[in-house]
């Protein structure tokens, strides 16, 4: 090689040492993936389309908070972008999405994505990336009880054993000599819900005359009601996910069962399934339930702050969705969730500090508007279930009805 | 000629993996497993002749075979491909049974029953197989190992069934295609044939369930080998053309890559969106090129190569 290759050569050398110099010289202050100078940048996937897809209302719920936050000097001074990419409620599609959030969207954190297979599907993967995978909107225990093999991971909502646990103690304690007929899914979700049941009953758990369970795929469950039915049960336990359960209310009033005590999971006790159920003939007045946030349908709640932001922000950034459709608060609750840890992540936020966060809510500080009186958040050393009071709900009115909360709010939801 | 093309198709194949990010050979992996997928059913439904409907209940077996090995005995991941290679193989000569009686639409019939009833045993199984909640496996892989194991998989495979359809046991299968009656009498055995062919291609299916729950996480599921799957892997042989080993490739990274390449536009990147495409793609080249893209390149062929013949007398 002579003098004229020796000099570009040359160039390239020089080139490549100031490349690597510069480039450590913001290594060294580089941020966490996902945070620029103006922009946090999360995502997370959702059923928008398919089966589950009535839940799309969340995630749009949650983006119309971040762009509420966004305009009103966003966090610290930066803007969230978050993407939502819909997985249909297919875990196999849930980790080819994440994925592309994690390694081609580079995301900070893996935010409220929606269902119990989806994100058992990304779990591992996640926490072995170190990626924050927060505020699940599922209401599984694993999550919290977890938490030592899974730093990254957090839920929100409270779960699901702990919510029938709350029904188990309420017939122990105001129906006695109730029969109990209970409707559960097949599945991880449908069982777990029972055995939280069988936990709240105690001795009275004899009482169950007659337990029936169904499988998703079956398409109905008109075999199981009857057999309810016949078995002479006078309170009846629905768990169970949104469409089934509309299923098993409408099937009741076809079949001329009318038990004197009806109670539904929460997560099919929304006020718009509550409502469509009645439309298609279902007895729905004196049903029981739980809610944890606040709820815009309640006229006694209609001048709480929360309801009042609520309102204010779904009309301005996201005027398709219905306030009393309670999947809207649940949204807002949980966004503001994420940018209160947000804020509380460090001045130029880190993952570790967003779990920090996450993992120390404070109850006197994280004053969060969207929850229903009485219920707050709260996280500490041992505990990594953000939220863990409910308060009973009763739907009256039929088909233009609404829930109202009755007796105290109940604690230790686990 | 096709040696130099193979040797082309290897040398993009490693340089790929050198050039490519994480994200990126997380994608090529997807192609290498439909790769595989959709060599196995050309090989029972282009080469044999057999109709099936239902390569996705294969998968499962093979995806379930490998978490289970990982989960409960913690195998090496990489021992649960000959593994499931060998379950598979005897589920397939099983399947294969039926076809000696049936044929055509009902042979379709009974594959479709199988791909449908298969991902339905978790959760019947649920204790051991996981339920709806899924099976994982006990470790989980890169990038890029995935993409060096599925794609020397896929480079085996192609290996084998060339080596297997250019003797004589591919003028067997091609005889029993062609006509069973004229291939009874010139002496080939039709049970062991068809149930060799379901055999073979049951097996490279398993291996691609395999690969596929390795690139979700080791994570097993009833929903991730649903029927669509089954008819992803035929709308890829479709596209593909029947009977050609080199248009797999082409329906591999078609139903591999449009997912992904989806998700940017507007409508159809929708999840939904998507099996809109894929159904339209379907009836476009149903329509249009009824031999996939394997038959257009035929097409082509002989004026291609009577082009080049005569070219030193015009010049």
């Amino acid at each position: 090689m002579g003098m004229k290759g020796r000099v570009p050569a040359v160039f390239a050398g020089v080139a490549l040492v100031a490349a690597i110099a510069v480039a450590a010289a913001f290594g060294a202050h580089r941020a966490d993936p996902g945070i620029s100078g103006s922009t946090i940048t999360i995502g997370g996937t959702f059923p928008l389309t398919g089966p589950a897809s009535l839940y799309k209302t969340i995630p749009a719920a949650e983006n119309a908070y971040f762009d509420y936050v966004n305009a009103h000097g966003g966090v610290n001074g930066r803007k969230i972008d978050f993407k939502i990419l819909d997985d249909a409620y297919d875990p196999s599609k849930t980790v080819p999405l994440t994925q592309q959030l994690v390694e081609q969207n580079k995301v900070f954190a893996v935010y409220g994505s929606l269902g119990t297979a989806p994100n058992l599907a990304i779990w591992n993967y996640l926490n072995q990336r170190k990626v924050p995978h927060v505020l699940l909107a599922t209401g599984d225990s694993y999550w919290g009880f977890s938490a030592k093999k899974y730093p990254w991971t957090i839920g929100f909502q409270p779960d699901y054993p702990g919510e029938t646990k709350i029904y188990g103690r309420y017939i122990v304690q105001n129906m006695p000599n109730a029969k109990i007929g209970v409707l559960y899914q097949n599945d991880a979700y449908g069982k777990n819900y029972f055995a939280g049941l069988r936990v709240g009953l105690g001795a009275k758990k004899s009482q169950i005359v007659s337990q029936q369970a169904f499988d998703l795929s079956a398409g109905n469950v008109t075999q199981q009601m009857l057999a309810l039915k016949a078995s002479g049960a006078d309170t009846f336990v629905i768990l169970a996910t949104p469409t089934p359960a509309i299923q098993a209310m409408v099937t009741a009033a076809k079949i001329g069962w009318n038990p004197a005590n009806v109670f539904l999971n929460n997560v099919s006790a929304v006020s718009t399934f509550l409502k469509l159920a009645a439309a298609n003939g279902a007895k729905v007045d004196g049903i029981i339930s739980t809610g944890a946030y606040v709820d815009a349908s309640i006229p006694e709640e209609s001048n709480l702050a929360g309801v009042k932001l609520g309102k204010q922000i779904l009309s301005q950034y996201a005027s398709s969705l219905d306030p009393n459709n309670s999947l809207t608060f649940y949204g807002l609750a949980n966004a503001w969730t994420m940018v209160y840890a947000l804020k509380n992540a460090g001045k130029t936020p880190t993952r570790a500090g967003l779990m920090r966060a996450l993992k120390n809510l404070d109850p006197k500080k994280a004053k969060n508007p969207f929850l229903a009186p009485g219920v707050s958040l709260k996280t500490g050393k041992k505990d990594n279930f953000p939220l863990e009071q409910v308060q009973l709900i009763r739907w009256g009115g039929g088909a233009t009805g609404n829930w109202n909360p009755f007796g105290k709010v109940y604690g230790g939801v686990r | 000629m096709k040696f130099a093309a193979a040797g082309f198709a290897a040398a993009v194949v490693v340089l790929l993996g050198f050039l490519l990010d994480g994200y990126h050979q997380g994608l090529a992996v997807y192609v290498a497993i439909y790769f595989i997928a959709i060599l196995g059913l050309d090989i029972v439904t282009g080469y044999t002749g057999q109709i099936s409907i239902g390569h996705g209940g294969f998968m499962a077996i093979g995806g379930y075979t490998t978490a289970m090995l990982s989960h409960y005995e913690h195998w090496n991941l990489l021992l649960t491909l000959p593994a499931s290679l060998a379950v598979t193989f005897l589920v397939g000569v099983l399947v294969g049974i039926p076809a000696l009686r049936l044929s055509g639409v009902y042979l379709a019939l009974v594959t479709f029953g199988f791909a449908v009833s298969i991902p339905q045993l978790p959760l019947k199984f649920s204790k051991l197989l996981g339920g709806s909640n899924g099976l994982h496996t006990a470790h989980s892989v890169t990038h890029l190992w995935l993409y060096v194991v599925s794609w020397s998989c896929a480079g085996v495979a192609l290996l084998l069934a060339w080596l297997l359809l250019r003797g004589r046991t591919g003028r067997a299968f091609r005889a029993v295609r062609d006509s069973e009656v004229a291939a009874a009498s010139s002496g080939v055995a039709l049970p062991i044939y068809k149930t060799l062919a379901f055999g073979v291609s049951g097996a490279l299916a398993g291996v691609a369930g395999s690969l596929l729950v390795l690139a979700t996480n080791g994570f097993a599921q009833p929903s991730e080998f649903g029927v669509l799957l089954s008819l992803q892997i035929l709308i890829g042989a479709a596209v593909a053309g029947l009977g050609s080993l080199w248009g797999v490739i082409l329906g591999a990274l078609f139903v591999g890559l449009l997912p992904s390449v989806s998700a940017s536009f507007p409508v159809i990147g929708s999840a939904h969106g998507q099996d809109v495409v894929f159904g339209l793609a379907v009836i476009v080249i149903m329509l249009v090129l009824p031999n996939g893209v394997a038959g257009l390149l035929r097409r082509f062929e002989p004026s291609f190569k009577t082009a080049i013949k005569r070219d030193p007398n015009t010049s």
